[in-house]
């Protein structure tokens, strides 16, 4: 009787050790994921608020990608030492701004992703806005490395690092819905607002 | 009597905390190689090479038992769950149902994984993916040097290895072809992702941006490489710059890494 305790105690102890054991292994950054789950904040499965990145405004504030819900959002992925292709990409959304009726640039905000957050400090990202003349209804928004590689990879921007700490990349106008999706991409630099336009019109019916 | 099982407790007790401590580091050990600091010559950077730090790789590219023990952890990343956003379709199609495979792929790399779920699985094994300058470092290595374009007879293994027609199964990971490192499977059984895939643009990416080579696959541009032998590194170049994060392939898997620890 006394060795079935035994080895009855042994064997209960080993089970519960091990159990710990694997649990310190995998460690908790996991429940991360789950997090953003809250019951009351149904997501979409294709929604870029899906990703709990915390974002440092060009205002000094702070955001999430959720934060941008309930507008249309016409975006792009920049940075602020970019010699040629930024300013032009940053011309072609004006251009699709100016060409917006005032009721309609009620319902859509634009947004300007650092690629670069190591040297976009919120001064230089607030002198880029100012240079440029962004109004309000622009954000300009910088994150730590993994999550600026995290928002490319959703936004299928491309980024290749040069020596003279200047990028490669991808020219891509980004429209989200109001839901955080993707609705339109337009590739390349100079392009005609026209398809933008009837892409944004259409998210605001 | 009661002494010598409490004596008897207790050295259990105390043997199976060794036991659950001591693997832990030497699990790592076994699980892990070290590659030095050096360098690796990319393709498309006249020459140039890239400075890698040191780090640590997995010997063997992560398996589908692996990879379902880490979605009974994370139900999050199955196949019923999984958000569009983060892998398409395809995610794990070949599995037989949500949590189960054949058993037979079970230390087959897991494959139709997209580069988010691949990502989130190294996070949780306190690792990360590597970078694609460590994992073609890893990859330079030979049979036999750290070095492979030195080592006689190595490039013609390597052709011969990918022109194989793809695998109906899987092999094993870890039968394959061991490097220098001691790190398996690099060459010839899947691609894999790594961090910065994204890095590698094709032409039609970047119009506009005139510092973008464009002549990335035609014959000059295979000539502007560094390493015109390397076939594989050409393919993995053309496969990469192919991919979305989203994306799911039957012939691409992935393995972490890991910083060294200073």
């Amino acid at each position: 009787m006394k060795k079935f305790l035994f080895f009855a105690s042994l064997a209960a102890f080993i089970a519960i050790a091990t159990a710990c054991g694997r649990k310190s292994e995998t460690g908790n950054c996991c429940k991360t994921a789950e997090a953003g789950q809250q019951p009351g904040s149904e997501i979409s499965d294709q929604s870029i608020f899906l990703l709990e990145s915390d974002w440092e405004t060009y205002r000094n504030g702070r955001m999430t990608l959720a934060d941008l819900s309930g507008k249309v959002t016409v975006g792009a992925m920049i940075f602020t030492h970019c010699p040629s292709a930024c300013p032009r990409i940053v011309a072609d959304i004006k251009n699709i701004e100016s060409a917006l009726s005032e009721d309609e640039r009620k319902q859509v905000q634009f947004l300007l992703i650092s690629m670069d957050p190591e040297r976009d400090t919120p001064e230089r990202m607030r002198q880029f806005a100012a240079d440029h003349r962004l109004n309000d209804s622009w954000e300009m928004i910088r994150a730590g490395k993994d999550a600026t590689m995290e928002i490319a990879q959703v936004l299928g921007v491309r980024i290749k690092p040069l020596d003279d700490g200047g990028f490669d990349h991808s020219n891509i106008i980004q429209i989200l819905n109001r839901e955080g999706e993707i609705a339109y991409q337009q590739q390349g630099l100079n392009v005609d607002p026209g398809e933008c336009l009837k892409q944004i019109r259409l998210l605001l019916k | 009597m009661k002494k010598r099982i409490y004596c008897l407790l207790i050295t259990a007790l105390l043997l199976t905390i060794q036991l659950l401590h001591i693997p832990l580091s030497a699990q790592e050990g076994q699980t892990m190689v070290f590659i030095p600091a050096g360098s690796y010559l990319p393709l498309y950077s006249g020459n140039k090479t890239t400075k890698v730090p040191a780090f640590m790789i997995d010997r063997l590219p992560v398996t589908n038992a692996d990879f379902g023990r880490f979605i009974a952890d994370n139900p999050e990343w199955s196949r019923k769950n999984v958000k569009r956003l983060f892998a398409d379709a395809g995610y794990l199609r070949h599995w037989k149902d949500d949590g189960t495979f054949a058993p037979g792929i079970a230390g087959s790399a897991v494959v139709n994984v997209s580069w988010f779920a691949a990502r989130k699985y190294c996070e949780c094994q306190g690792k990360r993916l590597p970078t694609t300058a460590e994992w073609e470092r890893a990859a330079e290595a030979g049979r036999t040097r750290p070095d492979g374009r030195n080592e006689e007879g190595f490039y013609a293994l390597i052709l011969e290895l990918i022109s194989k027609p793809s695998f109906t199964h899987l092999p094993e990971a870890g039968t394959t072809l061991k490097n220098y490192y001691g790190v398996w499977d690099l060459i010839g059984v899947t691609w894999e992702w790594t961090w910065d895939f994204n890095s590698a643009l094709s032409t039609g990416e970047s119009r506009g941006n005139a510092s973008l080579d464009n002549t990335l696959f035609c014959g000059g541009g295979s000539l502007q490489s560094g390493d015109t032998g390397n076939y594989a590194a050409f393919l993995r170049y053309a496969m990469r710059s192919s991919l979305k994060a989203s994306n799911t392939v039957q012939s691409l898997g992935f393995r972490c890494a890991k910083d060294v620890a200073r």
